[in-house]
């Protein structure tokens, strides 16, 4: 192919064209720090449920496992020690 | 893995020397386009570019619009589409990753 010269672009569509480029720009970079914001306030706030959560489930696990071997235990006619 | 990198470091001159050969001319090529065709608009466009605007609102006024040929019509709605596309290319520079935002 031969060399073709340079297209003379028109400037409105040059202008279109960088200002579209820089729009993004300044919308990416706007939505991506809203949304950060939004995410890291609502992290802390599970973080808090987390440990509130992790509380509750590590008693209700120690309850469950006690039933479930007292009910064992009545099972396979095993005598259970007091104070368990 | 350590001759490895030697041999690498050996031929790094060499190499570097090849890539710059291979790609200095093509270099020149992009840069004997892009410059007149990839540069911002100066101020001194600005008088061009209200013109151009003006001639748009104008045939979207007066109805000429509808008069244009379709191959006109095709190349303004892919001239569009692209000015839309580069939309997008900014954003993913400026959400700082291609697909999807990482926060």
């Amino acid at each position: 192919m031969a060399a073709l010269a340079p297209v003379q672009v028109s400037p409105l569509i040059k202008f279109g064209r960088w200002s579209a480029l820089l729009l993004g720009i300044m919308w990416g970079s706007h939505r991506y720090n809203t949304l950060k914001a939004s995410e890291t306030a609502w992290r802390v706030e599970e973080a808090e449920r987390k440990i509130v959560k992790d509380a509750h489930k590590a008693t209700e696990k120690t309850r469950l496992n006690r039933e479930e071997l007292l009910y064992l235990a009545d099972q396979a006619g095993v005598k259970v020690p007091p104070n368990f | 893995m350590a001759k490895a990198l030697t041999g690498l470091a050996a031929k790094a001159p060499g190499l570097i020397k090849g890539v710059v050969d291979y790609s200095t001319p093509k270099l020149n090529t992009f840069w004997h386009y892009a410059r007149v065709e990839l540069t911002p608009p100066t101020p001194a466009d600005i008088p061009k570019i209200t013109q151009g605007l003006n001639s748009l609102v104008k045939s979207a006024r007066t109805g000429k619009w509808k008069e244009v040929p379709v191959k006109e019509a095709w190349l303004n709605t892919l001239i569009t589409a692209e000015i839309a596309f580069w939309f997008f290319v900014g954003e993913c520079i400026g959400k700082g990753t291609i697909v999807g935002y990482q926060v």
